[in-house]
């Protein structure tokens, strides 16, 4: 489909009509300051205000949107002495306005709960989803994001169902998929095509966004290293011992899927959840008897980065890390996987 | 689902994050990235602070106990028993036979509204919180040095100084936010870090000094570098002569604390205690950070005292980035002291034995005959459970079962109890001796504010409703005062209360609700135009000018001997809080530390053929416990640590009850034990 | 599209003894269609759960030869292994699974096999032994190595004596503490080499028990001349999920959960050292 074009002052009618259709998620800016996903409500006066709150400038987001999809703490099943009833949620969904290292983040997840045997809570979320992606016309993260290295931004190239691109006061929109090109056609009210000039202007607005981006490391470089056997140890453990534990880089990460699961119970009545878990923590790896093949610090660090740099990457062809630069912009001590690229491709100290 | 921003309720760092919510499930929290302490980050008690609020054993009905034995009852039955038992108790016995012990965990209005339940309604100063176990030496200390009990500084600015010296203070492990901007410092910015600390904390790997004292001689330590700084003409002269008063006092008492005889004191070997000294008398931007390790000893004033001395005599106080820096321990220990939760003051720090004060307060709560006398302190009215001093006791949201110094002391004092009540969101160990049990609401489930360590007077939000039948402590502190025919207790929200606060409280004087939007203020913020005080003592101390008040060393109460060989010291854990009542109903925490230990130095274990992770039995005085070993050389030979979290092996069964004669601190950090191999 | 984190109910038809520690557990799942439907290999493991407690993974102990009911041998050693050894016949727990690879079985007919066990390293293989017992004219000689610590921590003592006394099969015990009485070899397992010939022609060798234990043996199997690919075992890794989901047991690139619990020693050599995986 041709590239189409929509006025900016428009975009909040076009959620207002598909809020009504739509489990719609919008990033939404909150009087605080913060910037959040947040599902635009359907009750009209509640609308109203929700639109107005939407944000789609260059704001940091703290979590990634892997969140809708898999939350930090979702019931599995509740249970009596009867029975186990299980809790799916399959509601019709919307992304609208994540970034595109996100959207990497989002796919990456999506195959890795699709391997293996299938994971019901995760892809029940996902059954109906369409994705609406923003270009970061500067980045969101200016200290941490760097996406250019990987390849994962500042536009997305596939995946998404539309992308929108901030060309002034309106969009430029690139529809990326059937479903895209039907939800163009289904408002087609909004949205024109765009004029014969405007691929180009496209083009330029990327390489601008492209020169907008901070940080810069030789990502394919790294990735080589990785594959390799350099020892790396002293750098783990100096990361490992700068670490405080928080776990924000794998809370925050979009591609970090790991869980634990506990139960709850009161009588014979219950519940099973699971939450984020992550492999940063020592009682992650401890087994009952007590043996705990990760132990030491360091050996959590590096299981870490050899697992989105190597791993990852040897098994599924593309790495996990998305460069989104979150682990970083969420570390109290400023470790990031940025950093740590920088440190063994050029073999300079940085944390 | 929302997300709602508040306050995290564990330490005192007050980090902002949100809460989220799905279908009355609180699903996860994540840091706000525009809050000043938070900046996008958390510790993991902070990622994981949501999920105790949701599990199934929380209270949701009041109960009443019969023949030893717990019932469901109604909220009219169990507020009208407390009225009627504790009218009775008052009439019968005088005020001062009740007693109430609020909570640094809750709201600063619930705080104000517990002292003024037992001040105006029921006409005690009996009133107190865990303060009393923590800072309650800093409170005294710097109030009498600098005009002011605490933090002097504020988070952000340890980004900017350019040395720490840290002193009972496991940064990163008790205030995780603080201890990473430390790390941040002194890596990235070559910041000199000074320990001076018996344990091997996270933060003495990065120490360009770590000095390890031998527990409980911090006096004679500070002493000691004061000498080196004066004898080496290091003190700020123009500073002392300014600002401060009692110079010559100070001089004449630390000519003696020669680094030689602080070493036989301390085991600091004198050339580590001279560069220290050095260091941060010559560092223009220094920060003294401390925490229990300095004020949990007999000698906690002293200790606190000593090192506002330390300060003054090099003029690192009353400057950004520079400054005296007790860490505030619990998420609202700064505000439930500010609010007047103590046995001497009223809120704002106004004394109780100040007539001009108490008539003020008479007026703002319409009544008459406020006491004047001290009320007792924590350990006190635990105490004097057992001799029935004290017959009524309202516990809200504290655990002395676990927190408390010597356990089968506390025991045996609740059991003789004659009327408890317990106001938490489980049931603690200590709520299991009470007569009535009453359930509170968690921080999720109500609005209210917390004032960090930096003094910051900040929101928290109601998310979802409480569970069942249970309320805001703020709602049932009101119950109770109407059933007692008290009518000055009536609010429709929290910030009606925190408009009363604001009229009877100097420093809170601006705290109007839409004005804490978005961050908070941090006090003093004296009216509506007041910016609040990122840093105090600017220009000059709050009293006028600082006063030096040298102190000699006193040993501890209870040092080693020949069968009690090891000292003990009492501590916790990154992955914890307190008693574990929360922490402990957390998966992820719950699984980092799940078993008590002792930390033993790997020679002593050697001596004694203890193996790491064996079972070893510590016994004191007092009683004792059993648990895992973990050798380390985190303690020094001849000493040993032991997190106080755990009931299953409660540190609190070996700890002594001996206090500090002013701020009635408990000795935590030292007392004498014996460790055998089981 | 099913949901694997659903657990069916079972109930404990028998427990026995088997060590100090360890008790086997027979079990039915209430549902027939369930019970018919649970079709499992040997080497296969499944979770367990009590509602409310939490949910552990445990080997299959039977023979999918032996149909109609799950026998777990389960160590009390958490929790979750703790409330289990208090539970009583008729009791109910919850199942779900199988999960995991499994032990190779046809590619070993003709060849002669070595089981080498330590301690509770014998449970996860007991349902392959079975199996090559119950179909014992398929295979070439057969040595059980079994150690423990004590002759109190060896399980499946009936057992043994049973397949003690099946044609061409041996079985060979050592402890290292022995008590009175004690008639067979003294010291670790390894210490067998001594006692009778392991030979690597036309063999495959099965090892189980703690990682220590391990390493060792796969030392003295590659030393006595076995081709790294003809060195099986199963690892234990913390788990829970049993899908490839949680990252628990995420070691290298392999999920132990489904790329194992079996692994070759070839495949094993791929790990980082640091893992610790044995």
């Amino acid at each position: 489909m041709k590239l189409k074009k929509i006025l900016q002052k428009d975009v909040e009618k076009l959620l207002g009509e598909a809020a009504k259709k739509w489990q719609t998620y919008v990033p939404s800016k909150n009087d605080e300051g913060d910037t959040l996903f947040a599902i635009l409500p359907k009750e009209k006066d509640e609308l109203e205000k929700a639109l107005q709150r939407v944000n789609l400038k260059d704001d940091w987001v703290a979590i990634s949107p892997k969140e809708i999809f898999f939350p930090q703490v979702e019931n599995m099943f509740s249970f009596d002495k009867e029975r186990i009833t299980e809790e799916i949620e399959t509601s019709k969904k919307l992304i609208f306005g994540i970034r595109p290292c996100d959207l990497k983040g989002v796919l990456f997840a999506d195959e890795f709960f699709k391997r293996n045997l299938e994971d019901i809570y995760y892809l029940s979320r996902i059954e109906d989803r369409l994705i609406v992606t923003i270009g970061c016309n500067t980045p969101p993260r200016k200290e941490a994001c760097f996406c250019t290295s990987a390849n994962t931004g500042p536009f997305a190239k596939e995946g998404f169902d539309l992308e929108l691109v901030d060309a002034g006061n309106y969009y430029l929109v690139e529809v990326g998929s059937v479903k895209g090109e039907e939800f163009i056609n289904l408002y087609s009210a909004f949205f024109e095509d765009a004029g014969d000039d405007e691929a180009e202007k496209l083009n330029s607005i990327e390489s601008d966004a492209k020169e907008a981006i901070n940080v810069k490391v030789d990502f394919d470089k790294a990735l080589e290293i990785m594959k390799g056997d350099k020892d790396l140890t002293e750098n783990y453990k100096r990361i490992g011992e700068r670490c405080i534990y928080c776990g924000g880089c794998v809370y925050t990460c979009p591609s970090c899927t790991c869980f634990n699961v506990f139960d709850d119970k009161l009588g014979d009545n219950g519940v099973r959840r699971r939450n984020w878990d992550t492999c940063v923590f020592r009682g992650y790896t401890r087994e009952a008897s007590g043996h705990n093949p990760r132990d030491e610090k360091w050996t959590r660090t590096a299981r870490r980065y050899e697992h989105k740099l190597k791993y990852d990457y040897s098994v599924t062809g593309t790495s996990g890390c998305i460069a989104c630069g979150r682990c970083l912009s969420s570390c109290p001590v400023n470790i990031g996987m940025s950093k740590f690229i920088e440190e063994i491709t050029t073999n300079k100290r940085n944390m | 689902m929302k997300k709602i921003l508040t306050t995290c309720i564990y330490c005192g760092c007050g980090c902002g994050l949100y809460l989220n919510e799905d279908r009355g499930l609180l699903t996860g929290a994540y840091p706000s990235v525009k809050h000043p302490v938070s900046k996008g980050g958390l510790c993991v008690k902070g990622w994981n602070c949501h999920e105790f609020v949701n599990k199934m054993d929380r209270l949701t009905h009041p109960l009443i106990k019969e023949n030893g034995k717990f019932r469901k009852a109604t909220w009219s039955e169990a507020i009208e028993l407390i009225a009627k038992k504790f009218k009775a108790i008052s009439s019968e016995s005088g005020p001062d036979s009740l007693a109430f012990l609020s909570s640094a965990k809750t709201t600063n209005e619930e705080n104000y509204l517990m002292m003024k339940l037992a001040r105006a309604v029921f006409k005690t100063n009996n009133v107190d919180h865990c303060a009393r176990l923590c800072h309650a030496s800093t409170v005294a200390g710097l109030a009498a040095t600098f005009g002011s009990g605490a933090m002097t500084n504020s988070i952000n600015e340890f980004e900017e100084a350019d040395c720490f010296l840290i002193t009972g203070s496991d940064t990163t492990s008790q205030h995780p936010l603080i201890g990473s901007r430390i790390i941040n410092s002194v890596i990235d910015r070559g910041a000199k870090l000074l320990i001076v600390d018996p344990r091997k904390i996270e933060l003495s790997k990065y120490a360009t000094v770590h000095a390890q004292q031998k527990n409980g001689t911090d006096v004679a330590w500070i002493n000691g570098m004061m000498h080196v700084i004066i004898s080496e003409g290091l003190e700020d002269r123009a500073y002392i002569e300014e600002r401060t008063e009692g110079f010559e006092e100070l001089k004449e008492l630390v000519k003696d604390y020669t680094p030689e005889y602080v070493e036989q004191i301390t085991t600091i070997p004198k050339n580590k205690l001279i560069e220290a000294a050095r260091i941060y008398a010559t560092t223009k931007k220094a920060m003294l950070v401390y925490s229990m390790g300095i004020t949990q000893h007999t000698t906690g004033v002293d200790n606190v005292k000593s090192l506002a001395n330390l300060a003054m005599l090099t003029g690192h106080v009353g400057f950004l980035s520079t400054g005296v820096n007790p860490l505030r321990g619990q998420n609202n220990v700064q505000g439930a002291c500010d609010l007047g939760a103590l046995a001497n003051v009223y809120s704002g720090y106004q004394k109780v034995t100040d007539a001009d004060k108490r008539e003020k307060f008479e007026k703002a709560w319409g009544v008459e005959g406020l006491p004047g006398n001290i009320g007792l302190t924590v350990t006190e009215i635990i105490s004097a459970l057992a001799n029935k001093k004290v017959r009524g006791l309202y516990i809200v949201g504290e655990n002395p079962m676990i927190s408390d110094p010597d356990q089968n002391h506390v025991r045996e004092c609740l059991e003789k109890g004659e009327f408890i009540v317990v106001q938490d969101l489980f049931m603690t160990e200590t709520a299991c001796f009470a007569d009535v049990v009453l359930p509170g609401a968690s921080f999720a489930e109500k609005d209210g504010t917390f004032t960090n360590t930096e003094r910051r007077c900040e929101r928290i939000r109601k998310v979802i409703d409480p569970p069942g039948e249970a309320k805001a402590d703020w709602e049932i502190l009101c119950d109770v005062a109407r059933a007692c025919g008290y009518k000055g207790m009536d609010y429709k929200d929290p910030s009606g209360i925190m408009e009363e606060i604001r009229v009877v409280t100097p420093i809170y004087g601006g705290m109007k609700y839409d004005r804490l939007e978005p961050h908070g203020l941090q006090w003093p913020c004296l009216d509506e135009n007041h910016p609040g005080t990122p840093y105090l003592h600017k220009d000059k101390f709050a009293k006028g000018k600082g006063s030096f008040m040298p102190r000699p060393y006193k040993e501890p109460v209870e040092f080693p001997d020949e069968e009690f060989n090891f000292i003990l010291s009492t501590g916790r854990v990154y992955w914890h809080w307190h008693t574990r009542t929360l922490t402990g109903r957390t998966t992820t925490l719950e699984r980092e530390s799940p078993v008590p230990y002792v930390e033993i130095n790997s020679e002593d274990a050697k001596e004694l053929s203890i193996r790491n992770r064996a079972r070893v039995k510590v016994t004191s005085r007092r009683g004792s416990i059993e648990l895992v070993a973990d050798i380390s050389d985190k303690v020094v030979k001849g000493s040993c640590f032991i997190p106080f979290h755990f009931r299953e092996a409660a540190a609190n069964v070996l700890t002594i009850n001996a206090v500090d004669p002013i701020a009635k601190i408990p000795e935590y950090k030292v007392c004498a034990v014996k460790v055998e191999k089981l | 599209m099913k949901n694997e984190y659903l657990p069916y109910k079972v109930t404990i038809a028998s427990i026995q003894k088997e060590s100090f520690d360890t008790n086997t557990y027979k079990v039915v799942f209430d549902d027939e269609k369930t019970r018919d439907s649970f079709d499992y290999r040997q080497g296969q493991f499944a979770e367990i759960s009590i509602l409310g407690v939490g949910e552990a993974p445990i080997s299959i102990t039977s023979s999918p030869s032996r149909k109609g009911y799950l026998e777990f041998s389960i160590r009390a050693a958490g929790s979750l292994t703790n409330k289990i050894h208090e539970m009583k016949v008729g009791d109910s727990l919850y199942v779900r699974g199988p999960y995991g690879n499994s032990f190779p079985y046809e590619e070993t007919k003709g060849k002669n096999i070595y089981f080498i066990a330590g301690g509770i390293g014998l449970p996860p293989l007991r349902s392959l032994i079975n199996m090559t017992m119950d179909n014992r004219s398929d295979f070439g000689h057969i040595k059980i190595l079994y150690g423990s610590k004590t002759p109190d921590e060896l399980c499946f003592k009936q057992e043994l004596d049973e397949w003690k006394k099946v044609e061409n099969t041996e079985v060979w015990l050592i402890v290292d503490k022995p008590c009175d009485g004690w008639g067979c070899s003294i010291g670790v397992v390894t210490e067998l080499w001594k006692d009778t010939d392991i030979h690597p022609k036309n063999a495959v060798a099965f090892v189980c028990g703690p990682p220590i234990m391990i390493k060792f043996v796969v030392q003295k199997l590659t030393q006595s001349g076995f081709k790294d690919k003809d060195i099986i075992m199963t690892l234990e890794r913390y788990m829970k999920c049993g899908i490839g989901k949680c990252g628990h047991c995420n070691v290298g690139e392999k999920f132990v959960c489904v790329d194992g619990p079996v692994f070759t020693y070839e495949e094993i050599k791929k790990i980082p050292s640091r893992e610790k995986v044995i």
